[in-house]
Formats: structure tokens, C-alpha cells, sequence
């Protein structure tokens, strides 16, 4: 009776630990940050996935910023994998500093099967070591120029004769009239960072990085992108402001006329009902002068990750390929979901053909079905090389650029000097 | 004479029994991680693979210009700050301990409760009253007192106006606190003997309570030192990680950018800490020469 | 030399002054109270008029953040550290005062030297030992690095040293154990002390935010501070729901400290001599 007894127990713990390694099999956790765009937007693949697998349980947790996620993963790798999850979100411009430093710990996922010809080819660049391909490409970060339209109209301008290609030089040459007419700067300026410069050269094809991941600062896009910045500043064109926060409440609040961002400050445009009817999307300036240049440029924008050593990588990658790269009506719903949703758009190429695509968008100007535009400039995103030193190079270039603007240094060439001193300091040798 | 041995063995036993759990709580979580951190101190780290380099990183960290413009921050911080802040926590604590009578406890709250807030909350709602076109911009063009805004957070110069000005708010109560404590513990007999030999208000400040507080403000002037020199949250949140030109970019902030942001070398940025603690040492070494005092 | 001045000149003065200081110290938690009922570019803006957006900005804070369990999280995390920590420290600090030893000593000057430790130095073994442990995403991970306080130590130190030795030796001649003079005879003593010990020590926990990011892994583990945190760094910040998170925050330490203002300065009278 005994041994019955003993034998039962042990089958019940058997399948009791059965059970829960089943349990824990079934379960997949990410990480990212704001709740209201990536993870919701996340939310949103999960119920899709769930109609279809409703015995899987998808864990979004949410992190304070960029940073928090790409912090709280290093401490994990560094004590050999305690706590990481199954997917985690990097910005597409991290993400070659943790391929380099971290080798292997990403899953390839093309050797999974996603087909990146399906996705922009500018996301899938930062995400590619070699052949294999690391990620998921999930926001885009098409940008333009919002503009004020009834700001256009207080300084005696047409609002609709500037939806066009325009040049730096146009803009500087608009600035200059509204400042004139009614004292605003047309281009709330975020000093915390050098993303403007970037999304500039960006547009113009320029590069920072050789391919062989040397520094190189003297080509002609950058040269020209850092005069086009003293040109908007000598003319008193950038509403300068320090940090995220206040950059946002000097658009929102009326205090410049403007800003260039990518389409998922969409949402944060919409926070202020007030301004219903009021911003006008312009496409990317152009850079004078420099071959290659394009009316469309990128400024953010992240990717999902799955963990080589996942307690549930096969799920999550189940997971990721069904609902983010997958042709299945349900899939390219849910991107047409959040394009509604939260402002954002992804980048498979498939779901362009979503109705939220055409739609038009009656809080901008004359109804201006701005995904569409933005749809259309993704298309034409020169791809950059971000590379490992990425982030020390804008610890390098943004106090060199405030210099620029207080009038410390003067040209192009001295700004380039003093970066690439910084540069070098800042650099792990 | 045995039993006084056995006594003085005894009261030995008890004198580590009622430290062990703290000593055993501080050897685990305390220092072993600073032993085994200082272990990266003669390693290059990048990522997940480290290697040995020496003294590598004490010399790369010579030669790191904006490591030695952090720390002229800390310096630039602590030279103005903490003495405006001590003056201000003294004057305020004799105001309300010898001149003010009434409200005395309604006060002594309302100048605490900066105290009681998170270091992140305050940076936040700091960043968000001195923005270029914030309240209190608009209230001091709106009073005349000045004409134009201020780029409290734009300017190098005024970033780190914005960061004492922040400080002094958050911390000038706590100091108060102590120098009140101080002033109820002076017998009021000697004042009283002053004030019959004639003695004005201001000389019994200068001549009586002021070198009887003096055990208080090394207390708070080493306190507080060691805290400006580990300054973080308020440089990272209220000028977004080091500032326009890393004008308020501190030692702390930039060892946390060496270790998670800019690169992921914890190596150099634990070599950076140790240099740090020695600086923060000497200081307080020295303070407490300067001032007198038992404190060890 | 004597300064002939009117009493009532200078005291005006004083007075202004301290009002001015009162005032501001007030000030920012006077405008996130009103932040809390207008709209996020109204916060912006300075405005001080209550609006009419409060219910729809504790919507806004409760929406992504279960408030009521990190507050719970929050809650309990602080109130254990500050009861087993005061005991830890109290008991040590009692230890080194009372039975004074040359070795104990330069302990004790060891635990002095780590507080001037840059946190960020130790973050990552001390993470790498929470994990070995298995504690990650647990309170016991916030709570057991933060026990010992050595400022805590030093602090409750210099208030036993008005504790009269002389009471311990009667205490001893009756036959009393030590630890039973500590609590019978000590601590009874020491209420104001270990009252302001308490403070400190739960205003430290409540508002700590990087260690508890770093060790939390799930939703359900979360403090207040990460809430706030995410809120302050989202592509579109809520500053109105952001303006409740960080007004409920502050209750219980304002609570706390109101209620236990006496005892805080009393118990600090003891620190500085």
C-alpha cells in the first residue's frame, strides 16, 4: 500500500512539474516602455495572437524609457541572464551597441524564417551582423515638417502653397518671414540631443561611420547639415528648448510654429484638442547642394528582440512571426489598428494596404491624410549606419552644436573639431 | 583577578552579538559587491567580455577631459551651494528658535516638506516651472523683475543656477532641522548673562551662538558635501543627463553614462567611482580637521 | 557695543524672511495640487485655478498603473525596512557605543567610509548577488540591501551616548540580561530617537527608484517611483494624472512626518552634541 501510495505521489509531482513546465512554456514576457504606444501596440498583436492561441499568456511590462529597458537588460547579461524576458524593445539606433557588445544573445531570426524583403529596408540594416538578422522592425520614424497652418495665415502666408518639396533654404527663407510677422520661432529645437543634425544628414544619404566603423565628420552632408543649423539659428528660427518635455509643450502650447519629428509624435500632437484643425505636414526639407538628398528622413523608431537563451524563445518567436510578419488578415488588422490607435505605424510593407492608411485624418488641415504621406516618404529613407559608437558620438556632437548655437564656435569645420575630440575622449578605447 | 576577565570577555561577546546583524547584513549586500567591483578596476569591460588592463584605466581617465569637467562641477556645485544653503539653514533656525515665537511648529513644517519629496518628483516639477516660458520666468517678467526670460535650463550658466537653486530648495530645511536642535540645546542663561553686560542681538549671534553651532555645521557641511559629490538625480533629471555642453554633468551622472549609456564599460566606470571615494574621503578628512569635532 | 535699533524694524524683517522661504518651500506642492485637476498643457503653462480635469487625470494615472497595489508595494516595502532596520541599526548602534572596543571600532569606521559610495559602483554585483540568491522581482530584494544604514548607525550612536551608563550597570547588578536592558531600559528611553530614525529611514525607501528598476521584473512588484518614472518619460506625458501620481506618493510621508514632528526634532536633539 505503501509503495502505491509513494508511486502516486511521485506520478502527481511528476506531472505537477509537467504541468508547470507546460505552464511556464506557455508564457511569454516584453519589455518596453510607454504604455500608451508600444505597449499597446503590443497589447494589441497579443489579442490577435490570442484569438488563435488563446492558451498562451503574453506579459507586456512596462519600463520607464529607452534607457530603463536597455539598463535593466544589461544588469541582466551581466549576471548571466537572471531575469531577462522573452522579447524586449531597443530604439534602432541602440541596438548595434548591444549586437557588438553582447554577441549571440539576440535569436537570429531570419534563420526562423521572417522574410525581411516584406519590411523597409532601412529597418532591417541596423538589426543585420553578418547573415543573420536579429529583430522584428516594428515603428517608423518617417519624418516631416509640422507647421502651424494658422500661423502661416496670421504672417500673410498660404498654408497650402507649402505642401511641397521644399529645400533648407525655402525653410530658412519662411522662418524669416514669420518671425517678422508675428515673432514665433517656426522650429521648436530639442537641445538635449543631436537628432536634428542626424535626421538631416540622414535625408541627404550621409553617413558618420565609415564601413570599417571609423569616425569620419568631414563629407559633405554633415558639413552642410551643421551650416543649415547655423543658418536656422543666425536667423532666429529655432525655438530652443531643453529636454523632451518642454520641447513638447513649445509646439503644443503655440510657442513655436513648428517642429520636424517623425509620425509618432502624432500623438502627442493630438493631447492638445485645442489645436484640432491647425497642423499641416510638410514633407522632409530638402539639403541643398548635396547629391542624393531625399525629401524624407527617419528620427527614432524600435524594433522587438527575442532572447537567444529565452526560457520560451520558441514561443515568442511563434508569436512574433504570426502577428507582426505574417500576410494573415488578422495580422495586417492589427496594424491597422494601432496606425489608429496610437499614431503608429509599422513597417511591413504588407500592411500599407490597411483603409487607416488612406484614411484622412480630420485634426490636421483640411482633413490631410497624413499616414498616406507618411507612407509614401518611408519609401524613399536612406538607410544610415548607426554602428556601436553611436551613442558616444552624440555625447560628443551635441555639446559641440550648443557651442555652435551660443556663438563659441563659428563654422562648420570648428564644430567638427571640437566632436571629434570629445569623440575620441568618450570612445572605450 | 579572573572574574573581570570573564567579565570584561562577556561584555566582548555581548558587544558582537548586538552588532552582528548589521555587520552580517552589511558584509553580504555591502561589501562584497565593493570587493568585487573593485576587482573591475584593472579591467577593460565592453559588454560581455572583459580583459586586463592595469592601471589603463586611471590613465584614460587622466586624459578624459569631460571626467575632470564633471568633477569641476561637483566642485563648482559645492563651493556655492553648500555654503548658501548652511547660512540660509542657520540664519532661518536662530530666526525661528530666538526671534519668532509664534507659528514656530507651522513653519518649521512648511520649510521641512521640500524634504519629504522624491528626488526624482522634484527634479520633475522643477524642469517643468523653469522652462524657458514656465512660471517662473512668467511670474518675474510679470512682478518687473526681469525683462527678459531666463534659459534657466538652455544656458550653461544657468543650468547650473537651475541645479543650486533646486538643492537649496530640496535640502535647506533638512539642514534647519539640525541647526534647531542645536540652538534648543545652548542654555538660554548665557544669553541672558550677555544681555545684562549689554550685549547686542547680532554680537550674541557672532560671539555666542555661532561657535557653539560650529559642532552642527561640520555635521552639515560634511554631510552634505559627501552628498553633492554623488550628485545624480537632479543633474539627470533636470538637465536631461548633463545639460547644454555637459555644463551640469556630474561625476555620478557620468560614470552611470560610461557603465549603461554612452558605452558599457563598467571597468572604467568603476575605476572612476574609486577615484571618487578618495576624493569624498580626503574632503571629509579634511573638513574634519578644519572644524574640530569628535566625530571619527 | 550694542545695536540701537527698534525691536519691531528688524523683527518685520525677520519675519518677511521667513514667510518668504515658508512660501516657496509650499509653493510647488500648492501647484501640484492644483496640477492634479487641469489639463496636461494647463500644468505646462502655470496655471493656478483648479480646472475640471481631475477625474479624468486619476483616469489617466490609473489607467496603465494599478495605483492601489504599487501603493501596497510601496507601503509595505518601506514600513518592513523601517521596522527590521531600525531594530538592525538600533542594536548595532548600541553595540558600538556601549561595549566599546578597538576593534569594533574600526568596523565602524568602515561603515562610515561606505557612505560616501557612489550607488552606481555597486549596482551591478550587488544585482549579480540578488539574482544568485534567486530574489530578483521580489520586495525582499528592495528591502534587505537597505537595512543597515550606516548613516542610521551613526545617528542612533550619538543618541545613545545620553543614555546614562549608569542605568545599564544597575540594570546588571539586578541580574538583567543585556538585551533585556536594551529593550526594558534603552529603548523605552530612546522612543524620540528611534521615532526620527524611522523618518529617515522610511522617506529613503518610499522615494527609492533606481534599485527597485533595476530588481523588479513583473507589473505586480512595481513601486510608486517606477510608476511615476514611466509617466514622467512616455512620448506624450500625462502631466496632470503624473501631478496625482506624485500627490499620492507624498501622503504617507507627509502623514508621517505631521504626525511624529515632535518626536522627529526631539529625537534629533541627541545626534549633535
Amino acid at each position: 500500500m505503501k509503495k502505491i501510495l509513494t508511486a502516486l505521489l511521485a506520478l502527481a509531482m511528476l506531472v505537477g512539474v509537467a504541468g508547470l513546465a507546460t505552464a511556464q512554456a506557455k508564457k511569454v514576457t516584453v519589455w518596453c516602455w510607454d504604455p500608451n504606444f508600444n505597449g499597446y501596440s503590443m497589447k494589441e498583436a497579443a489579442k490577435v495572437y490570442n484569438a488563435a492561441h488563446p492558451d498562451v499568456t503574453i506579459e507586456v511590462v512596462d519600463f520607464p524609457n529607452s534607457d530603463g529597458v536597455a539598463g535593466k537588460v544589461q544588469a541582466g547579461l551581466q549576471a548571466g541572464g537572471a531575469g531577462l524576458p522573452d522579447i524586449a524593445l531597443f530604439q534602432d539606433f541602440q541596438i548595434e551597441q548591444f549586437i557588438t557588445s553582447y554577441p549571440g544573445v539576440f535569436a537570429d531570426l531570419k534563420a526562423a524564417g521572417v522574410d525581411y524583403s516584406q519590411f523597409a529596408s532601412y529597418k532591417v540594416g541596423p538589426m543585420t551582423e553578418g547573415g543573420k538578422v536579429y529583430g522584428i522592425p516594428f515603428d517608423t520614424g518617417s519624418t516631416g515638417l509640422y507647421l502651424r497652418a494658422d500661423y502661416l495665415k496670421q504672417a500673410g502666408l498660404n498654408p497650402d502653397s507649402y505642401l511641397k518639396n521644399l529645400t533648407w533654404k525655402d525653410i530658412v527663407a519662411l522662418g524669416k518671414i514669420v518671425k517678422a510677422k508675428i515673432n514665433k520661432p517656426l522650429i521648436a529645437y530639442d537641445t538635449s540631443g543631436w537628432e536634428f543634425l542626424r535626421m538631416i544628414v540622414q535625408s541627404a544619404g550621409g553617413q558618420f561611420f565609415k564601413p570599417d566603423g571609423s569616425l569620419d565628420l568631414n563629407t559633405p552632408a554633415t558639413k552642410a547639415g551643421i551650416q543649415v543649423l547655423k543658418d536656422l539659428n543666425d536667423a532666429g528660427i529655432l525655438g530652443m528648448t531643453e529636454g523632451w518635455g518642454n520641447w513638447v509643450s513649445a509646439f503644443n502650447n503655440g510657442d513655436s510654429a513648428g517642429l520636424v519629428s517623425a509620425i509618432w509624435i502624432i500623438g502627442t500632437l493630438k493631447s492638445q484638442p485645442t489645436n484640432a484643425g491647425k497642423w499641416i505636414v510638410l514633407p522632409t526639407p530638402l539639403l541643398n547642394g548635396v547629391a542624393g538628398a531625399q525629401n524624407a528622413s527617419n528620427w527614432g523608431g524600435s524594433s522587438w528582440y527575442v532572447f537567444d537563451k529565452s526560457k520560451n524563445k520558441a514561443g515568442a518567436i511563434d508569436f512574433l512571426k504570426s502577428t507582426w510578419a505574417s500576410k494573415d488578415p488578422a495580422a495586417l488588422g492589427f496594424y491597422n489598428t494601432i496606425l489608429k490607435g496610437a499614431g503608429a505605424m509599422g513597417t511591413y510593407l504588407p500592411s500599407r494596404s490597411g483603409s487607416n492608411y488612406v484614411a484622412k485624418d480630420d485634426f490636421f488641415y483640411k482633413s490631410q491624410a497624413v499616414y498616406a504621406d507618411f507612407a509614401k516618404w518611408m519609401e524613399k529613407v536612406p538607410a544610415l549606419r548607426y554602428t556601436a559608437n553611436y551613442t558616444v558620438l552624440g555625447s560628443a556632437l551635441t555639446p559641440a552644436l550648443s557651442k555652435l548655437f551660443k556663438g563659441e564656435l563659428k563654422t562648420p569645420e570648428e564644430v567638427i573639431a571640437d566632436a571629434q575630440t570629445g569623440y575620441k575622449q568618450a570612445v572605450s578605447q | 583577578m579572573s572574574q573581570k576577565g570573564n567579565f570584561a570577555k562577556y561584555l566582548n561577546r555581548m558587544g558582537w552579538l548586538f552588532i552582528a546583524p548589521a555587520l552580517t547584513l552589511f558584509t553580504v549586500f555591502m561589501l562584497y559587491p565593493i570587493v568585487s567591483s573593485l576587482y573591475l578596476v584593472t579591467r577593460k569591460w565592453k559588454g560581455s567580455t572583459d580583459s586586463f588592463i592595469g592601471l589603463g584605466n586611471f590613465v584614460r581617465m587622466a586624459n578624459d577631459s569631460v571626467f575632470w569637467h564633471a568633477l569641476g562641477t561637483n566642485f563648482f556645485l559645492m563651493v556655492v551651494q553648500i555654503p548658501i544653503m548652511v547660512v540660509l539653514a542657520m540664519v532661518l533656525a536662530v530666526v525661528l528658535d530666538q526671534g519668532i515665537r509664534r507659528f514656530r511648529g507651522a513653519f518649521r513644517l512648511m520649510i521641512f516638506l521640500p524634504c519629504i519629496t522624491s528626488l526624482v518628483a522634484y527634479s520633475v516639477l522643477f524642469r517643468i516651472l523653469l522652462q524657458t516660458n514656465g512660471l517662473a520666468n512668467n511670474l518675474m517678467i510679470g512682478s518687473g523683475l526681469i525683462s527678459q526670460p531666463i534659459a534657466w535650463l538652455n544656458d550653461p550658466f544657468w543650468a547650473n543656477m537651475t541645479v543650486i537653486v533646486a538643492m537649496t530648495w530640496r535640502w535647506t530645511g533638512y539642514n534647519m532641522i539640525f541647526f534647531l536642535v542645536g540652538l534648543q540645546s545652548i542654555d538660554r542663561e548665557i544669553y541672558e548673562a550677555a544681555e545684562v553686560d549689554g550685549a547686542g542681538k547680532l554680537y550674541q549671534f557672532f560671539r555666542i551662538t555661532l561657535p557653539l553651532l560650529v559642532p552642527v555645521i561640520l555635521f552639515s557641511v560634511v554631510t552634505s558635501t559627501s552628498g553633492t559629490l554623488q550628485l545624480f538625480d537632479e543633474p539627470n533629471v533636470l538637465t536631461n543627463g548633463g545639460g547644454p555642453a555637459n555644463a551640469t554633468m556630474t561625476a555620478a551622472l557620468y560614470i552611470y553614462r560610461q557603465a549603461f549609456v554612452i558605452n558599457t564599460d563598467f571597468g572604467y566606470a568603476t575605476a572612476m567611482s574609486y577615484v571618487v571615494v578618495v576624493i569624498a574621503a580626503i574632503f571629509a578628512w579634511v573638513q574634519i580637521r578644519l572644524l574640530g569635532g569628535e566625530r571619527k | 557695543m550694542s545695536m540701537v535699533t527698534p525691536r519691531s524694524v528688524p523683527r518685520f524683517f525677520l519675519w518677511v524672511g521667513l514667510i518668504v522661504w515658508a512660501f516657496l518651500s509650499v509653493f510647488p506642492f500648492f501647484w501640484m495640487a492644483i496640477g492634479t485637476t487641469l489639463n496636461p498643457n494647463d500644468v505646462v503653462k502655470g496655471i493656478l485655478i483648479p480646472g475640471n480635469d481631475f477625474l479624468s487625470n486619476v483616469d489617466k494615472a490609473t489607467k496603465n498603473y494599478n495605483l492601489p497595489l504599487l501603493f501596497f508595494n510601496s507601503l509595505f516595502i518601506a514600513t518592513m525596512t523601517v521596522l527590521f532596520g531600525v531594530t538592525v541599526n538600533a542594536l548595532a548602534a548600541y553595540g558600538f557605543e556601549k561595549f566599546p572596543s578597538k576593534v569594533r571600532e574600526g568596523f565602524f569606521g568602515v561603515l562610515l567610509l561606505t557612505l560616501i559610495m557612489p550607488q552606481i559602483a555597486i549596482v551591478l554585483p550587488l544585482f549579480r548577488e540578488i539574482a544568485f540568491f534567486g530574489l530578483l522581482d521580489s520586495s525582499a530584494a528592495i528591502i534587505l540591501p537597505f537595512l543597515m544604514s550606516a548613516f542610521v548607525i551613526f545617528f542612533l550612536r550619538q543618541n545613545f551616548k545620553m543614555f546614562p551608563t549608569e542605568i545599564i550597570e544597575a540594570g546588571r547588578i539586578d541580574g538583567a540580561g543585556e538585551f533585556s536592558i536594551f529593550w526594558k531600559l534603552a529603548f523605552p528611553a530612546m522612543k524620540a530617537s528611534f521615532a526620527s530614525a524611522a523618518i529617515l529611514m522610511f522617506i529613503s525607501q518610499w522615494n527609492s527608484f533606481l534599485w527597485p528598476l533595476m530588481t523588479i521584473l513583473t507589473d505586480a512588484n512595481k513601486t510608486l517611483p517606477i510608476a511615476m518614472s514611466s509617466m514622467m518619460s512616455a512620448y506624450t506625458v500625462e502631466y496632470g494624472g503624473l501631478m496625482v501620481i506624485i500627490c499620492v506618493s507624498l501622503l504617507p510621508v507627509l502623514v508621517l512626518f505631521v504626525t511624529m514632528q515632535k518626536q522627529f526634532v526631539a529625537g534629533l536633539m541627541g545626534s549633535l552634541k
